[in-house]
């Protein structure tokens, strides 16, 4: 087949002329952010709340959860309402015999970060951090920030399997059991698929922040 | 001023010893160096793997491969181990008679019987029959604790079984505290409305009830014919922490004898032996039988098979015509396998009884002039066969401080176990006999179902140890050890071998104790009984007392319990027995390479 520089422009015409009738009937207002500097101009205020405490079960494992968790984003990055992600871990916490307890992370965003926090608090030294887009990390108290225990960096391919199971090794950490190795999907597509998204919940998220409260408990339904 | 090089080529490992004779002087000792064999011993495969590790040796001493003026390589025995495994038994059920697993997390404590009722017909249940209920993994936790809640105040429910792992949680809210397995995966597989009995054993302990073939009895009221049908169940189900076991009327558990074969050995004494009468039996008839010419196994037959096996990858080596090869030694070792049982709901396993067996092939003769000539045009350097293997073992030993004559050797290496001795008017004789380090790994990898050959490698050679937490970890001696940086993630919680460069994860969830168990009894098995059989046919009038100094040398001597274990067995024959260390340093390794050398000396006075 023969390219000449006349079939092109021939073509790119007609496909343009094509997706500009498509667009017409379709243009309905698109949410915009042009004059705003939030996501959400709201700040949930957490004052009032109480501040979360050191624990001392050693069957205990924390859940640490991000600033907008079950509040200004109730689904996952792919669509899993949170209040069943949470539910899972706890089970999958309890199945092995431990004790769950959920905590709101208010100073950081940072997933590993988070997760270290709820592990500082924890009685027996283990904690779990979710943000809410889903991304989620275990972690013990005495290691460092990003040298984590187990890290699920793959949002939109977590299923609420995978988040029982997270639960059920998290509690094996506890009871120093061999834990089972968490299958998990692997998209090379899944970045760039999902990147804006994860940004704007990330951003959600962040702007929710209230250092100065720290971390409170939380025991939202 | 020369340069000499022994070289000994084992079945698997190939060892060089380089030193300087200078003219009119006394031998110096440069360098030795070490290198897997290539291709099987005895055959020109072996070139790479001698020049690599003469390469090393040269390298070490600061000389370059021309300088050498002799290469002298060992008459290797014509002998080469090869193992093989079959099981002997294997269980079958038929019609789902039996769950017996490990889920790690079942609920509840004790024994319960009652009808097999699935739970989407609880509401034809009727009042007044005791039921176990099955649920499979559509119902989640919160609705089987529910509707069982519910139900409980009208039927009599003793114990449930789940397909999903969530018998704690089911457990948590339930009014009343019942057994609850879980994880059992085929739970389709159930009959609605037969007799079932399950139990879920205390903490730390295992099933009793249901191991026992009067408590299946006693729970599900058999008769005495029908106890002696559960045997093979109960015995399947010794060690569990939880386990299921149904009445149904066809249901049976069978344990085959699989038709194993005989062995035939045709020597002074010859016998015949059925496989299946376990090793002690054919390890008596081999001992009885005098000089061995030749053993086979009846055709066809899976014992059958695996000799002729051996036999055939042997006269692929020898390609001389009529070459004459014979199966001169057997080591048979019992041991146990794992082996998923047919027809399982939970994926269950079985220990069978299965017989390892390693074998000792000897041919006329290798072709080592063959590789003496390839050698020599390749390197341009002359290459002499000079002398038998054990009699350079023997020499080379005999440079470890504090022996003296009469001198005993114990060569253990991967293939074959080889005994010397040299007595005080220099008469030597030797034996070759069949297992070695090879037989351990095998049995190893079997006994654990690992299913990886060099897994059970390592597991032989390294120490074992549990990593309690990122900080510290337990020895298999019970000693902590703790670190200042913390453990990587991916050994926590795990059994890991203590390697030379950092920690090697086993992946299986086997416990320490059992692996260390394994590791030890399948050591003894071989080396112990392989030393004793050796050393009897060399030992003056076949009695271990007539000894008093053995050496061992080879590979498996360096091993870090072997060499203990011969000691402690060698201390009721009062026998000094320890690992040899060639010339003062090289450890067990290095005998033959260094007696090769010895002996060029001892030729041109």
């Amino acid at each position: 087949m023969q390219i000449n520089e006349e079939l092109v422009t021939q073509i790119t015409h007609a496909i343009l002329a094509q997706m500009g009738q498509d667009a017409e009937p379709s243009s309905k207002p698109v949410p915009s952010m042009a004059g705003h500097s939030r996501i959400n101009d709201e700040k949930t205020s957490y004052a009032g709340y109480p501040k979360a405490k050191q624990g001392t079960d050693p069957k205990e494992v924390v859940i640490g959860v991000g600033a907008a968790f079950q509040r200004e984003i109730k689904k996952t990055i792919c669509g899993i309402p949170l209040d069943d992600v949470l539910k899972n871990i706890k089970a999958g916490i309890e199945e092995e015999g431990m004790v769950a307890r959920v905590v709101k992370v208010l100073d950081t965003s940072d997933v590993c970060f988070m997760a270290l926090e709820a592990a500082k608090l924890s009685g027996s030294g283990f904690g779990i951090g979710i943000q809410s887009k889903g991304t989620t990390v275990i972690h013990q108290k005495d290691l460092y920030p990003l040298s984590n225990l187990e890290l699920f960096p793959q949002a939109p391919l977590m299923t609420l399997e995978t988040y029982r199971k997270i639960g059920q090794n998290a509690a094996k950490y506890v009871k120093g059991e061999q834990v089972v190795p968490i299958p998990c999907e692997n998209d090379p597509m899944c970045r760039p698929k999902f990147q804006v998204k994860a940004a704007l919940m990330h951003i959600a998220e962040t702007e929710q922040l209230d250092p100065e409260l720290g971390i409170i408990e939380w025991e939202e339904e | 001023m020369s340069y000499i090089a022994g070289v000994d080529i084992g079945n698997s490992t190939t060892e060089v010893c380089l030193a300087e004779i200078p003219a009119g002087g006394s031998l110096r000792f440069l360098a030795s160096a070490s290198c897997p064999t290539t291709g099987t011993k005895g055959t020109a495969a072996n070139v790479h793997g001698i020049q690599s590790a003469l390469k090393q040796a040269v390298g070490k001493a600061g000389i370059s491969m021309n300088d050498l003026a002799l290469i002298r390589i060992n008459e290797a025995a014509p002998v080469i181990g090869d193992t093989a495994m079959e099981t002997l038994t294997e269980t079958i059920i038929t019609d789902s008679s039996m769950i017996g697993h490990n889920p790690s997390t079942p609920a509840g404590a004790g024994q319960a019987v009652g009808e097999i009722l699935h739970i989407q017909n609880l509401s034809n249940a009727a009042a007044g029959t005791p039921y176990i209920i099955a649920v499979p993994k559509e119902y989640s936790y919160e609705e089987t604790a529910a509707l069982i809640n519910d139900a409980a105040d009208r039927l009599k429910i003793t114990g449930i079984i789940l397909q999903a792992d969530e018998a704690v949680l089911v457990e948590n809210r339930l009014r009343q505290k019942i057994p609850i397995i879980d994880e059992v995966s085929r739970i389709e597989k159930i009959p609605d409305e037969v007799l079932a009995a399950i139990e879920v054993a205390l903490p730390g302990q295992s099933v009793r009830m249901l191991s026992n073939p009067y408590g299946i009895a006693t729970l599900l009221g058999l008769s005495p014919e029908e106890t002696r049908a559960v045997t093979p169940i109960a015995k399947s189900l010794i060690g569990k922490r939880s386990a299921v076991v149904l009445k149904t009327p066809g249901g049976n558990i069978h344990e085959n004898v699989l038709p194993a074969g005989e062995i035939y050995l045709q020597a002074d004494q010859s016998s015949t032996i059925n496989l299946d009468e376990g090793a002690d039996k054919i390890m008596q008839a081999v001992t009885n039988a005098g000089e061995i010419y030749d053993i086979s196994g009846q055709p066809n037959t899976n014992v059958g098979n695996m000799l002729s096996r051996i036999k055939k990858g042997m006269s692929e080596l020898d390609q001389s015509q009529n070459a004459d090869i014979r199966i001169t030694d057997i080591l048979a070792v019992d041991t146990l396998a794992p082996v998923l049982i047919s027809g399982a709901l939970a994926g269950e396993t079985c220990l069978e009884k299965a017989v390892g067996i390693a074998a000792m092939v000897k041919t006329q003769k290798l072709p080592m002039q063959e590789i003496a000539r390839i050698l020599q045009e390749e390197l341009n350097t002359e290459v002499t066969v000079a002398g038998v293997e054990a009699v350079m073992a023997s020499l080379g030993a005999f440079t470890t401080p504090g022996t003296k004559l009469p001198l005993v050797i114990l060569d253990m290496g991967g293939g074959s176990t080889d005994a010397a001795v040299i007595t005080d008017g220099g008469h030597v004789s030797i034996t070759h006999q069949a297992g070695a380090g090879e037989l351990v790994s095998m049995l190893i990898e079997t006994e654990l179902g690992l299913g990886d050959r060099h897994m059970a490698e390592q597991i032989k050679k390294y120490p074992l140890a549990k990593v309690e937490s990122l900080f510290h970890l337990r020895m298999e001696n019970g000693q902590m050890s703790f670190v200042d940086e913390s453990i990587d993630p991916r050994f926590y919680g795990r059994v890991v071998l203590l390697a030379e460069n950092g920690l090697i994860r086993i992946e299986q969830d086997i416990p320490m104790e059992k692996i260390a168990q394994v590791r030890r009894e399948a050591k003894r098995k071989v080396f112990v009984t392989n030393a004793v059989r050796a050393l009897k046919t060399v030992a003056p009038g076949h009695d271990l007392k007539n000894l008093s100094n053995v050496v061992l040398v080879g590979g498996s001597a360096e091993d870090f319990e072997i060499p203990e274990m011969l000691m402690e067995e060698f201390t009721n024959y009062r026998i000094v027995c320890g690992r040899g260390n060639i010339r003062g340093s090289e450890g067990p390794r290095n005998a033959v390479a260094t007696g090769l050398v010895l002996s060029y000396l001892g030729e041109r006075r």
